[in-house]
């Protein structure tokens, strides 16, 4: 019963986080029991996976927390980057409080909100009730709308304030679909439960029309909180607005999270409709947004946007991935889900650092990155490739994945936009990023090292991005497999 | 027949509200339609004889009827709206397109979904417009709080689709969006302050700091 550890952890640690006291200092040495407790997670979300690949069996708690192998890849990845934010933080923090843009007592309304935003995440994959998963995702935004507006600067609450609305629309559209779900099973299926475990058993005799009604509100839905184009326009702003952790915490795991959401839905639709209808459109959607968001990567003058149009792009690729079907696909998606977010927080761990010294988000204004600050320069270079999925970094092996299966399986049209698109976002990125990391830096800028935490986080990441790609271990390749047989329905 | 007339209310409120000029009308149609809500779950609770949906409607009736406007009005005057509410559409404009959803969302109902029995179809008709509407105040009115007051006119429209369609949702998920919604509305609520306070505004049509 790994479940109640993990969800307890976060909520332990926020309320530590808000016990009262202000002294200088605190900060930081929360920061080290914060990351220590997230380690933790991490290990448990392990053990968690490691026992139900063992046992086969879901385990499930009064009918209301439920975890299978779906949940547990998503578990995983949730806690192995909220513990490397959670290492980034001490550093990030302690620098803007020793700066004085951030007080003590600001530094703990951060914690606070960290962990209620980890704690939130974390919900969704482990509750089985899909009007709870609902609550689970509202709550993601509202804790995170103060973590992106936190700086209360005009753009930041300017930022918060799209953020909420925009997603709040969307979510009640999902909860439309998801009461259209709940009709048809209740008056078709005969069962009165939102458990998606139920309404699953039953998809069979559900009402195939309303539940195409329902699965496009809950894709649009959803698919606003996943950045899916026309939806992720709150997107760019929020990410760009968030402190740095945030930031790679938003992009990398928040996004799939509503994917998470998406992905039950479908297979209960898949069973009653055949995998075709959903899909179409989980293909449209994600060719939509790989393309338009590539096509912003090529424009964007701003490094903390173009990361977020990459999100958009990536979710994209994924989106695609699962609309191809068939396991390849399908595994190559969660795959591409754990080593977009490994790659991503190293670029946003590496950009903010950036942003923070040089003053700016411009990318003309920011040059010279790899002299003014090596480390973190080298690890932004790195990052280029390890998010464009060159090889030998892991991103490589799941696009490739999805490309193949799309050829394979005879997409031809499909799957070669996908390459398209893919070879447009790549040469944006590496043209925008590396006019920032060489060149000369500003005249009497002064060599940066990185503090040993931002160290530490960033050498987990780089051992990610490799050693996933590479040598990935044996229980991380049986869980994807596993995951992707329970999406398809086998 | 009680019933229908409360439906054609809810409907009706959310017609009232477009045309509304004034932040202090709009919060009233808000309250008013929240409160025929409130009259339709206690029918529909008085017929099941149903403890939890004795308490649903309670609970509507504190947060929807009562709190939730209550300090709506209360941020209004703290900030000091003026009352001009931002249309970005004209009274009458708005009126002709919220019609014309309303007559989207029967063609829906109707055509694509052909649910059984008159209440339902109906039921569920006035909650797919009142949605739309809400879309659309969203859309068409440019001060921040008009944009909580239509997020909320589309929350009514589901409260009203989960109740009349499907008998209501589980206890506790019901309870869980109850609260999520008084969430919602206070860290909007929070937000209004903010914006007013950096801003000196909250005109959500001149929040242009981020562009691209």
């Amino acid at each position: 019963m790994e479940i109640f550890p993990i969800l307890l952890i976060p909520l332990v640690l926020a309320g530590i986080a808000v016990l009262p006291g202000v002294k200088a200092g605190r900060s930081r040495k929360f920061g080290v029991l914060n990351a220590a407790g997230h380690f933790a997670n991490a290990a448990l979300a392990v053990t968690l996976a490691l026992g139900l690949l063992k046992s086969g069996e879901p385990v499930s708690f009064l009918g209301f927390f439920y975890a299978d192998i779906l949940s547990a890849f998503f578990i995983l990845t949730i806690s192995v980057i909220n513990s490397i934010s959670a290492l980034y933080s001490i550093g990030y923090i302690s620098a803007d409080v020793k700066d004085g843009v951030m007080s003590e007592r600001k530094a703990k309304a951060y914690y606070a909100l960290f962990n209620l935003f980890a704690l939130s995440m974390l919900c969704v994959p482990l509750v089985s009730n899909l009007g709870m998963v609902w609550v689970a995702i509202e709550m993601t935004t509202l804790v995170s709308a103060f973590l992106v507006g936190f700086y209360n600067r005009k753009e930041s609450i300017e930022a918060a304030w799209k953020y909420i609305i925009i997603c709040s629309v969307g979510i009640t559209l999902a909860l439309l679909g998801t009461i259209l779900f709940y009709y048809t099973a209740s008056r078709d299926g005969g069962i009165s439960s939102l458990n998606w475990t139920d309404m699953a058993a039953v998809a069979g005799s559900l009402n195939p029309s309303i539940l195409k009604v329902a699965f496009l509100f809950i894709l649009v839905g959803y698919g606003t909180k996943a950045g899916f184009v026309p939806m992720h326009t709150w997107l760019p702003d929020a990410h760009s607005q968030a402190l740095a952790p945030i930031s790679a915490m938003l992009s990398g795991v928040l996004l799939p999270t509503a994917i998470y959401a998406i992905i039950r839905f479908a297979t209960i639709t898949n069973v009653c409709i055949g995998t075709g209808y959903t899909g179409n459109l989980f293909m449209l959607f994600g060719l939509v947004s790989l393309g338009v968001g590539a096509g912003f990567v090529l424009v964007q003058r701003d490094i903390k946007r173009l990361l977020a149009y990459s999100s958009v792009e990536n979710i994209g690729i994924i989106a695609a991935g699962l609309g191809f079907g068939g396991t390849v696909a399908i595994y190559g998606a969660l795959f591409h889900i754990f080593n977009h977010a490994a790659a991503k927080s190293l670029m946003f761990f590496a950009a903010g650092r950036a942003v923070k010294k040089y003053g700016s988000h411009n990318i003309r204004e920011i040059r010279g990155i790899i002299s003014a600050m090596p480390f973190a320069g080298t690890m932004l270079i790195i990052g280029v490739f390890a998010l464009t999925g060159s090889p030998p970094f892991s991103a490589f092996f799941s696009e490739i994945m999805i490309l193949l299966a799309g050829f394979k399986m005879g997409l031809w049209p499909q799957a070669a936009l996908l390459l398209l698109f893919m070879a447009v976002a790549f040469s944006a990125i590496v043209l925008n990023i590396s006019r920032s990391a060489f060149g000369g830096k500003p005249e009497g800028m002064p060599v940066e090292g990185e503090p040993l935490s931002g160290k530490f986080a960033f050498g987990i990441l780089i051992l990610l991005i490799c050693a996933m790609g590479l040598a990935a271990p044996g229980f991380f390749r049986d869980l994807l497999l596993a995951a992707s047989e329970i999406i398809r329905g086998a | 027949m009680a019933v229908g007339l409360i439906l054609f209310g809810i409907l009706m409120m959310a017609f009232a509200m477009v045309a509304a000029k004034r932040m202090s009308a709009l919060i009233f149609g808000f309250r008013a339609q929240s409160f025929f809500l409130f009259l339709l779950t206690f029918i529909l609770a008085f017929r099941e004889n149903s403890t939890q949906l004795y308490f649903v409607t309670t609970m509507l009736f504190a947060i929807k009827v009562v709190l939730v406007p209550n300090f709506l009005c209360r941020v209004a005057r703290r900030i000091k709206v003026n009352e001009d509410l931002g249309l970005s559409a004209n009274p009458t404009v708005s009126i002709f397109a919220a019609v014309l959803l309303s007559y989207m969302a029967y063609l829906f109902t109707g055509k694509i979904l052909s649910l059984p029995g008159e209440f339902e179809n109906s039921a569920f008709f006035v909650s797919l417009s009142v949605t739309m509407i809400g879309i659309f105040l969203m859309m068409a009115r440019m001060k921040a709080l008009a944009q909580i007051i239509g997020l909320l006119v589309m929350e009514n429209g589901m409260f009203l689709a989960a109740a009349s369609v499907s008998g209501g949702m589980p206890f506790i998920v019901e309870i869980a969006i109850f609260f999520d919604i008084l969430l919602v509305v206070i860290i909007l609520g929070v937000f209004v302050f903010k914006i007013n306070k950096l801003f000196t505004h909250i005109d959500v049509d001149k929040l242009t700091e981020l562009k691209g």
